[in-house]
């Protein structure tokens, strides 16, 4: 994955600052109030869910330019 | 609650209360009279919460909203090539399809537009994602990401005819077998090409092209469906006839002009 | 709109593929559908009980291929081929029912004539 691909840059931040937290913090109640994503079971979940993302963006290179813009009264209403 | 949960006293008061009239003969009966008047009291109160006057429409958040909007932007950065992939992310939980549409616009070069309806539980959001296609081009089935979108891709491929490739079983979902044309396109007729009946002769349903019967065609001749929406608002110059004039006037007041 | 038309149309413009990406691909897929077709008749027979024996089944499948005979863009080719196997299932499984198959064959429709009084017996109007 391209290093300038926003999802990249966007995930990175996100799951870098989560995992910070993760080490710092050993209290989970505390670590659920700083992240404020739900309980721990639910922030796994979350991850595993990203990490698949992650995995699909691989295969569908979406930082890839548009294949054909919109025509140009595409979203035009009404017509 | 509270006022409901008087009502369910005062009921059950008024059961007691008649119980005890039917035991003791007449003497209750003013009794539960009263009572009753209490209890209607009560019940129009109830009414007066139970139906609501206000509008239900949730009033708009502008910081969620603002959210939002903010969600959206960093999608449309995240996916140049496709904006349709926002479903797993961190900051989104979008995990839940709750609907896909279509929309046809005859007039447009890609006359397709699917409309895909996503449901945050995590942070109570929705989002709607529009994509457009033409009559050949597929689209990518959602199929693998929400399990969901199977049926209703179906339902989009039977009523519009649009395609959905690496679909893991596309047929019809809602028409007939052996129909043909995809119902909700513009451009297919409200009655369809054929009627189906009971053939005698042949002892089973027969289908035969439309012909409707003299009793069943008075309706409008009209396009069925609004084919100039901007010109919604056009005034339409209607002449009020006066109860004394005759329809022969009015008739020849049109031919002059 | 016809499929000619849609041919004009996008002939002039680069198209996503529906499944087909050469002329010949096309031409191998509706073969290999007709062929399917034709092997499914004697079950068609048996299966469904319909008055109607092989001959006059294969003979109906191809009418109805050389219906779309005229048609040259592949993407409408692969839309029709696709159409036709989603109907190959169908009768294939026996998610149609008798009525179904038996309506390719149009047994009790009464062609129109020009003559008027004829066409007021038969019921039908203009």
């Amino acid at each position: 994955m391209p290093k300038d691909s926003a999802y990249r840059v966007n995930t990175e931040a996100i799951v870098n600052a989560r995992r910070s937290v993760v080490t710092q913090e050993s209290d989970l109640n505390l670590l659920e109030s700083k992240i404020g994503g739900g309980q721990v079971e639910e922030l796994i979940l979350q991850a595993s869910r990203e990490l698949s993302l992650a995995r699909k963006m691989l295969e569908w290179k979406p930082w890839e330019p548009l294949v054909e813009d919109a025509p140009k009264d595409q979203w035009k209403w009404p017509m | 609650m509270a006022v409901a949960a008087g009502r369910i006293l005062s009921n059950h008061l008024l059961k007691n209360s008649l119980r005890n009239c039917v035991a003791s003969g007449l003497p209750g009966l003013t009794k539960v009279c009263n009572q009753l008047k209490t209890i209607n009291v009560h019940n129009s109160r109830c009414e007066q919460l139970r139906y609501e006057t206000t509008t239900t429409v949730r009033e708009a958040v502008p910081q969620a909203n603002a959210q939002l909007e903010e969600y959206g932007k960093m999608c449309a950065e995240v996916l140049p090539k496709y904006i349709q992939r926002a479903e797993d992310h961190h900051n989104g939980q979008f995990l839940n399809l709750s609907d896909i549409a279509g929309i046809d616009i005859p007039a447009k070069t890609n006359r397709f537009e699917i409309v895909y309806n996503l449901l945050s539980l995590r942070y109570n959001a929705r989002i709607r994602l529009r994509t457009y296609t033409d009559e050949l081009s597929p689209i990518d089935s959602l199929c693998s990401v929400f399990i969901a979108a199977n049926w209703y891709e179906r339902e989009i491929w039977d009523m519009y005819g649009v395609y959905f490739s690496n679909h893991p079983d596309l047929r019809r979902i809602l028409t007939d077998y052996g129909f043909e044309g995809h119902p909700q396109r513009k451009d297919f007729p409200l009655s369809g090409y054929v009627e189906m009946r009971y053939d005698e002769d042949v002892k089973r349903v027969v289908a035969e092209p439309l012909e409707l019967a003299q009793e069943f065609r008075k309706f409008e001749l009209g396009s069925e469906w609004e084919q100039f929406p901007a010109h919604r608002n056009r005034e339409v110059k209607v002449r009020q006839v006066s109860p004394g004039e005759s329809f022969k006037q009015v008739a020849k007041e049109g031919e002059d002009k | 709109m016809s499929s000619s038309q849609i041919t004009t149309r996008i002939s002039q413009q680069v198209v996503k593929p529906l499944i087909s990406t050469s002329n010949a691909e096309a031409k191998r897929r509706v073969l290999k559908l007709y062929r399917a077709w034709y092997r499914q008749a004697p079950f068609v027979v048996l299966e469904y009980d319909i008055p109607i024996g092989e001959k006059e089944v294969r003979a109906k499948v191809r009418e109805q291929f050389e219906k779309n005979k005229h048609v040259t863009d592949m993407r409408v080719i692969d839309m029709l081929v696709l159409k036709g196997q989603m109907e190959l299932k169908e009768t294939a499984n026996i998610w149609k029912q008798k009525n179904h198959v038996m309506n390719y064959f149009k047994e009790t429709e009464v062609k129109k004539t020009d003559d008027f009084l004829t066409n007021f017996y038969e019921g039908h109007h203009v």
